[in-house]
């Protein structure tokens, strides 16, 4: 009888996984305090409380691993709860909760985008607490998963174990917790048995018990780690170089790796501010040049930071009200999302960053699994890519064929946001189902705040991205481009808006989504009133007009004009249009953007065009690629052959301006058809 | 007196304070969690916390909106904490009047704050009698026992 008892001992300590979880209630007023902590309680977390920020955050520095959740108020005298917020995201990998009387969108929004993994209102019921313990979880699976990503192969066994586990607990736990009676709970909190089962779990079973010691991110150590990067360059900075250059003890390269990961996203997401907010000012008519340049700036900067690019660049704008500078942390909350993202929409995760992609070989394999489930169960798009990759011929990067891909996504959130017409929502059911199919994914609730937190900028980023990195690639290439862009009519409009959705060079989350709202704005505008068509539609025709505005000199009416244009379009146009913009938006994704900027403005315009822009242009794009694309290749062409191959066909494509057309307008039909 | 007509006292306070809105099922919930919780002491503990922290809360802001320039960022700033601490212990019309001043209080608008606080006041003197006499019945049902 023993052994089994043994095992049913066990069986239930694992049932009770949230029991004991480790929890740090924060508010500095001490009647919350104490009702939270009582209510923490009551859920049988064990509670430690402090009434200070400053307090907790030496307390999570000093000893980090004693705490598995941190629950903080928004309003502090001592720290606002959003710095606590990031310094703990920053320097720990801890899932923060914002606790709050304020529950205006503004200030919630702010909790999300600042990394916090829930936001709840005050007075906090016991229901809400009850649940908490999955943002344990899931921060657990997340850093699992990015481990993987990165190649370490250590955390396959704890992630495995910690899958058994959440599996017993959902299976065995989750009946128990909801038929719990109250006599039940009285059982549970008799404190020899609680007490026995606590140290229990902590040892065996506690799910955030960390495998090693974690490195404290200290300032100093961020600086130097930034240092190291911007020495590198970020797209050559790898762990094991980063590692190498900071010099500093005890620092293992899977910790760089992570912190790496975390600082890329950071980046993105400043860009990603910056650039909704060019927008929103390109849009509006903003005529402060100020801010157009800082905005281009911004820009700039991102796409500098292709080779050699620094946090700095980022910081002088003035433009990134909304994240403050100072706000890794953040990225660390938020880190773990991009990941659960890639295992489904993988593709647009290796797109946006090659170096991610180049990390994250490891796990190709199984994540171009899920991708293709995912995809197939959306549309059955997936001969697309096969079809490209017969043609392929030489090598370019992969990068391209992995956005070939991504667009594959296109068409199943494209169907189901023609079917919904309320373009946001259906992005976001899209990405529902995505998750579910996804296997292993842990993520949905996240992952949609993810979307909640960035997709309000990133809808529009796409605009103001057109916005600015046109420009960029004009600087380059000059006139010939302007005469035809101006004299563009529909078709060419067309194809800024679907090129702008694509052009940011590593932004994950940016390109899937920039994808869908340009996808979709083909297929909804048509169906929709002006007047009932989202805003971030407007912001991207605003983009789109902005691209022009910027080439013309500014004129303003084209926002306008190019609105009106964009809601006529006759519903017969579009299969042919879309069909022609997904490969230029696929081009685009390189971080090629002068090259993009032509490949697209010669497959959106006629084919007169084409041969003015292969004349004129062609050269831009390698000057302007030249640095990026290398090492683009090298990184990327170890990958995996399909991807090669897309790659392949469009970079021939480019190479030969006419039979692109050709090619991809058929290809791309079967896609508009498919919408 | 016998402990049952101590604790019909006691409940007929209690639903009085509910019934007429004085608190709201949050203190509700913070009484189920004593009884429920193994935690004999919880609610006299909140409220009694609840009581000093308010009273501390109240005469800073009095003595705020006695300044010749109000500071309204502090002003609003207590008003919110005040909020908060009613809404954790379910004094719900402390919390109302506490959502009026903190738009009084972004209207920058002195007087209207000065009444608002007196009202804040009134509500929570009234609670703060029925906490004390709550609390007091329940020693003496306690010492019975």
């Amino acid at each position: 009888m023993r052994p089994e008892e043994r095992n049913a001992a066990v069986g239930r300590v694992r049932d009770q996984f949230p029991v004991g979880m480790r929890v740090l209630a924060v508010d500095d007023d001490p009647v919350c305090l104490k009702v939270l902590e009582n209510l923490l309680r009551r859920c049988q977390y064990r509670v430690t409380t402090t009434n200070q920020a400053v307090v907790a955050l030496r307390m999570l520095r000093q000893n980090r691993d004693l705490f598995d959740l941190v629950i903080s108020d928004v309003h502090m005298p001592d720290m606002d709860g959003f710095k606590l917020l990031e310094l703990v995201g920053l320097e720990m990998d801890l899932p923060v909760i914002m606790l709050s009387v304020n529950g205006e969108t503004k200030t919630v929004m702010k909790g999300i985008t600042h990394g916090a993994c829930d936001y709840l209102l005050k007075p906090v019921r016991l229901e809400e607490l009850r649940n908490i313990w999955q943002h344990v979880v899931r921060r657990k699976f997340s850093n699992c998963e990015r481990a993987n990503i990165d190649g370490y192969e250590e955390c396959t066994r704890p992630s495995n174990a910690d899958f058994d586990h959440v599996h017993s607990q959902i299976t065995g736990g989750t009946p128990d917790q909801s038929g719990r009676s109250s006599k039940k709970r009285k059982e549970y909190h008799s404190e020899e048995e609680d007490e026995g089962e606590e140290s229990n779990g902590q040892e065996n079973d506690d799910p955030s018990a960390p495998k090693k010691p974690r490195v404290v991110w200290s300032v100093e150590l961020h600086r130097k780690f930034v240092a190291a990067v911007n020495q590198l360059g970020i797209d050559k900075a790898v762990p094991k170089r980063i590692l190498e250059l900071m010099n500093v003890e005890r620092l293992t390269r899977e910790n760089v790796a992570s912190h790496l990961q975390k600082y890329r996203l950071y980046l993105k997401r400043l860009s990603a501010v910056a650039s909704q907010q060019a927008s929103i000012v390109a849009a509006f008519g903003g005529n402060d040049p100020f801010m157009r340049m800082g905005a281009f700036e911004g820009l700039q900067g991102y796409q500098s930071f292709a080779s050699s690019a620094a946090l700095p660049s980022f910081t002088p704008q003035g433009l990134l009200n909304r994240n403050s500078p100072t706000s890794f942390a953040l990225q660390g909350m938020s880190a773990s999302r991009p990941i659960q993202i890639a295992s489904n929409s993988t593709i647009s995760h290796s797109i946006s960053d090659p170096n991610k992609y180049h990390l994250s070989l490891p796990g190709t394999s199984s994540r171009q699994g899920n991708l293709a489930q995912g995809l197939t169960t959306s549309v059955g798009q997936v001969q697309l890519p096969q079809k490209w990759i017969h043609e392929e011929t030489d090598d370019l990067s992969t990068i391209l064929s992995v956005s070939g891909q991504a667009n594959n996504g296109v068409p199943g959130t494209l169907q189901s946001v023609t079917n919904s017409h309320l373009l946001q929502q259906g992005l976001v059911e899209c990405r529902q189902d995505k998750v579910v199919i996804q296997p292993c994914s842990s993520a949905s609730s996240d992952r949609l705040e993810g979307t909640v937190g960035v997709s309000s900028s990133l809808m529009d980023s796409c605009a103001s991205q057109q916005n600015v990195v046109p420009l960029s690639a004009f600087s380059i290439s000059a006139s010939p481009m302007n005469g035809s862009l101006c004299s563009n009519g529909v078709a060419e409009l067309g194809a800024t808006s679907s090129v702008g959705t694509n052009i940011c060079p590593s932004n994950d989350l940016r390109v899937a989504r920039d994808n869908n709202v340009g996808a979709s704005s083909f297929g909804s505008v048509i169906l929709l009133s002006p007047d009932t068509v989202p805003n971030q539609k407007y912001l991207n025709f605003g983009g789109g007009s902005n691209l022009r505005q910027s080439m013309d000199g500014g004129n303003t009416d084209n926002l306008l004009n190019s609105k009106l244009i964009w809601s006529c379009l006759p519903t017969s146009q579009p299969s042919n249009l879309v069909g022609s913009h997904h490969p230029m938006s696929q081009r685009l994704n390189n971080g090629n953007l002068g090259g993009t900027m032509v490949g697209q403005t010669t497959a959106a315009a006629p084919q007169t065009r084409i041969d003015m822009f292969t004349s004129g242009d062609t050269p831009t794009p390698k000057s302007a690629s030249d640095l990026s694309f290398p090492k683009v290749h090298s990184e990327l062409s170890s990958s995996s052959c399909s991807f090669d191959g897309l790659l392949n066909s469009i970079i021939k494509v480019e190479k030969d301006d006419a039979s692109f057309s050709d090619d991809l307008g058929c290809d791309f039909y079967s896609l508009g058809a498919c919408i | 007196m016998a402990a049952a007509a101590l604790r019909e006292q006691l409940n007929a306070l209690l639903s009085s304070m509910f019934s007429s809105g004085l608190v709201d099922d949050q203190f509700q919930q913070l009484q189920m969690l004593q009884e429920d919780g193994g935690t004999p002491g919880f609610v006299a503990e909140v409220v009694t916390l609840f009581c000093d922290d308010a009273d501390r809360i109240i005469s800073e802001l009095a003595a705020l909106l006695e300044q010749p320039i109000v500071d309204f960022d502090k002003v609003d700033a207590y008003v919110h904490q005040l909020k908060g601490s009613s809404a954790s212990v379910g004094a719900q019309k402390v919390k109302f009047t506490c959502m009026q001043f903190r738009q009084l209080c972004q209207d920058k608008n002195r007087d209207g704050c000065i009444m608002a606080l007196a009202v804040v006041r009134n509500e929570f003197y009234d609670l703060r009698n029925k906490f004390q006499t709550m609390l007091q019945l329940e020693q003496q049902i306690q010492a019975q026992q």
